[in-house]
């Protein structure tokens, strides 16, 4: 018969970034695959041991480039762990609330990006539309619309600006509307139907085993998510629900991460609530100065002795809009880290590519691997 | 006016009288014609052009017309790098819109002739981007995206990125930014629409 | 539970986990013998019912090497870390992919940064670096450029 090794990638419409998936073929049917990473492994672990605490901060925004603000997010959990730092409540609500925008501002991306996979053109449209206003949103208080830099070691940079809740409220009533207008252009589409249902589908079993998490865990009946089931921050202080779906296919995941943009609403206007009755510091009143002076100021030598700190490790673990992901920071008691090891969700989520997608056929590609919602930036890191 | 500049590089002698009232510049007449209904677009240009070849000869022409040509449909290469990437996706979203100005991504080299490096560009993926830039037809451009491409940005020093991607191909126009704006990147290639009106081959 | 599973570790495992260490926010952190990995492994997983593999990571102490594997259970809903210390020397440990599938690929980037084999894994090549890249960045021995010394290197090529 007709077998072959096709390369889809590293320049292809399907990959959404530098990736290639080496795909065996017979005929139109896939019989094996062998993703082939590293196309974008820019050594942010390594480059991360000769960097202050709050600098590698500024790698976390380009580790992964769609959710900046829930790295950021990881990173400063464990940083704050291994060096035995509390943050001011105010500043725990505001990175929660961060955090929820941010996986409303990935998940609108995926959207653009995955319908547009399938063939429908218009919802791009309309996700680019809508991730801008929460990119505006972040603008207003980071100052920047992708690269963030917002969150340090015991707090946050800075308050958040007059007006600003007003504001988000309205973008939150105006993405509530907008959900179910992407539910009537998806869901009531029979190619949508005909290119996503039934495809890719992986067990609940053959995800725990794999490693697999996030919306595409949830989507084949499991509950598992870490703001429920490890809160952080102050997950423990809000209402929501999370998000699952039965089926394990392709549909289900788009359900999940829909009714996900639904929940992070919920959160961020009780958030929003919050911060509007509570006002405070967001910056810890002790933080060694060393910490926000990243280089040595001038007549000042001593600065550059050695730190007597104490040493400690920290594991942190969020849900990040793709999955589950972790940073083990190692603190030697020097001013760098000794050691950063990230756990990417899309990592583990591509590295299990064999289980759903062989057996498809490769026209089906496209869409499973975009309701995996690849993010090639954290998985290469 | 950077349109002047190609008229004393053609060494065309004009003596008034002689003047064609339409042309001021070489430029010009297909700027007119632009502006025109397109059921008179190929009479109006069968005019125009063979009256400039009677006035001036062909060579001078069509590099002219090549060049009104390519800069208003540049067609950059599809294809996403790292985080400059995703501003570059939203450059042709609703709120920019770049397919204004005739910029439409192709997913296949051999459609385009413009390649902009939007992201970090590691060792690994070198040798590919060298490939994909010899698969794209002639004339073509290079636009360095954002810090990372044009001298390694964040990841300089790191082992596997490439300190700036005009180590492997030859690149016409740097943005700077980390990443830049889609506004950034659409000043970028009115930018280079200017320099591609005044080349010469 | 958090109280009593170190009881429950060292019933289980007996000596062939050293120590259980305190690790705020998780469980704590298991020091096990190296030698006998793949019993620790089953263990965790069929006993302890840890059925998730969250990822495995490899630091350079320059005189040894120790090698961290993160564990979830959804039945405890919480995280446990297993530690070894390897020697500096060959650094060699058993794979974990016959019980955790997800090990593969975390093993093969531990591999590739900080150069610790692992033992019968089916497909133990390089991930993230090009094929026949003989460096392991994540070793403390390997230093990343400077600026100026950069330009020197680059100039020609």
């Amino acid at each position: 018969m007709s077998e072959m090794w096709i390369n889809m990638g590293p320049q292809h419409p399907m990959t959404h970034g530098l990736w290639n998936l080496r795909v065996h073929v017979d005929g139109e049917m896939v019989l094996d695959v062998d993703p082939e990473m590293g196309y974008l492994h820019r050594g942010i672990e390594k480059i991360s041991e000769d960097r202050h605490y709050n600098e590698v901060v500024t790698l976390m925004d380009r580790c992964c480039y769609v959710a900046g603000l829930a790295w950021e997010h990881l990173y400063i959990l464990s940083a704050e762990q291994a060096l035995g730092i509390r943050p001011p409540e105010r500043a725990e609500w505001i990175r929660m609330m961060s955090e929820e925008f941010q996986r409303l501002g990935s998940h609108l991306m995926w959207y653009a990006a995955f319908v547009q996979d399938i063939g429908l053109m218009a919802p791009f449209l309309y996700g680019m539309r809508d991730r801008d206003l929460v990119l505006d949103l972040f603008q207003s208080y980071t100052g920047a619309r992708m690269t963030y830099e917002y969150m340090r070691v015991g707090g946050v940079r800075n308050d958040l600006p007059n007006g600003f809740t007003d504001q988000a409220r309205k973008v939150c009533d105006w993405l509530i509307d907008r959900f179910e207008e992407y539910d009537r252009l998806c869901l009531a589409s029979a190619i949508f139907h005909k290119r996503c249902d039934g495809l890719g589908k992986m067990s609940r079993a053959d995800c725990v085993a794999y490693g697999v998490t996030g919306p595409m865990l949830r989507s084949a009946g499991s509950k598992r998510d870490l703001r429920k089931d490890r809160p952080y921050s102050a997950y423990d202080r809000v209402e929501f629900d999370a998000a699952t779906a039965d089926g394990a296919d392709v549909t289900a995941r788009y359900l999940v991460r829909m009714e996900e943009m639904r929940q992070s609403v919920r959160i961020i206007r009780q958030a929003l609530d919050w911060l509007d009755k509570n006002p405070g510091p967001v910056m810890a009143a002790r933080v060694p100065r060393w910490l926000g002076a990243p280089y040595a100021p001038i007549g000042n030598e001593g600065y550059l002795l050695k730190r007597n700190y104490p040493k400690g490790l920290g594991l942190s673990a969020i849900e990040e809009p793709h999955g589950e992901a972790q940073a083990y920071i190692v603190n030697d008691g020097g001013e760098h880290p000794y050691r950063v090891k990230f756990r990417s969700p899309v990592f583990a989520n591509i590295s299990a590519a064999k289980k759903y997608l062989v057996g498809y056929r490769i026209a089906d590609i496209p869409p499973i691997m975009g309701s995996v919602d690849v993010c090639v930036g954290e998985c290469d890191r | 006016m950077s349109a002047s500049s190609v008229t004393a590089a053609s060494g065309a002698v004009k003596t008034p009288g002689t003047e064609l009232p339409v042309v001021t510049q070489p430029g010009v007449p297909f700027i007119e014609i632009e502006t025109l209904r397109a059921k008179e677009f190929l009479p109006a240009a069968k005019e125009a052009l063979s009256a400039m070849i009677a006035e001036r000869g062909r060579e001078d022409l069509t590099q002219p017309v090549f060049n009104w040509a390519g800069r208003n449909s540049l067609f950059p290469l599809h294809w996403g790098l790292a985080c400059c990437a995703i501003e570059f996706a939203a450059a042709f979203g609703a709120r920019w819109d770049a397919e204004r100005f005739g910029v439409v991504p192709r997913s296949s080299p051999r459609q385009c002739d413009l390649m902009i490096v939007n992201g970090t560009v590691t060792w690994k993926v070198a040798h590919k981007l060298i490939a994909l830039y010899e698969q794209m037809p002639e004339p073509k451009w290079v636009i360095a995206m954002g810090n990372c491409a044009t001298g390694g940005g964040p990841f300089r020093t790191a082992y596997s990125v490439v300190p700036g991607v005009d180590k492997l191909v030859p690149v016409d126009l740097y943005i700077a930014g980390c990443p830049p704006r889609p506004e950034a990147m659409l000043d970028g290639i009115l930018k280079l629409e200017e320099l591609i009106r005044e080349r010469k081959e | 539970m958090e109280a009593e599973f170190p009881a429950l570790v060292s019933a289980r495992l007996g000596d062939r986990v050293a120590a259980v260490e305190v690790f705020p926010g998780t469980l704590g952190r298991v020091r096990f013998r190296a030698d006998a990995a793949l019993d620790v492994f089953r263990s965790m997983r069929d006993d302890l019912a840890f059925d998730h593999l969250s990822m495995i990571g490899g630091i350079d102490w320059v005189d040894h090497r120790e090698v961290f594997y993160v564990l979830w259970s959804d039945a405890r809903r919480a995280y446990v870390i297993l530690s070894t210390d390897l020697p500096a020397e060959n650094p060699h440990i058993e794979s974990a992919t016959c019980i955790w599938p997800a090990a593969n690929w975390h093993e093969r980037e531990t591999w590739e940064m900080v150069d610790i084999h692992f033992d019968h894994h089916p497909d133990l090549r390089h991930l993230l670096m090009p094929d026949g890249y003989v460096f392991h960045p994540l070793l403390r021995s390997f230093k990343l450029h400077e600026p100026e010394e950069l330009e020197v290197k680059t100039r020609n090529v």
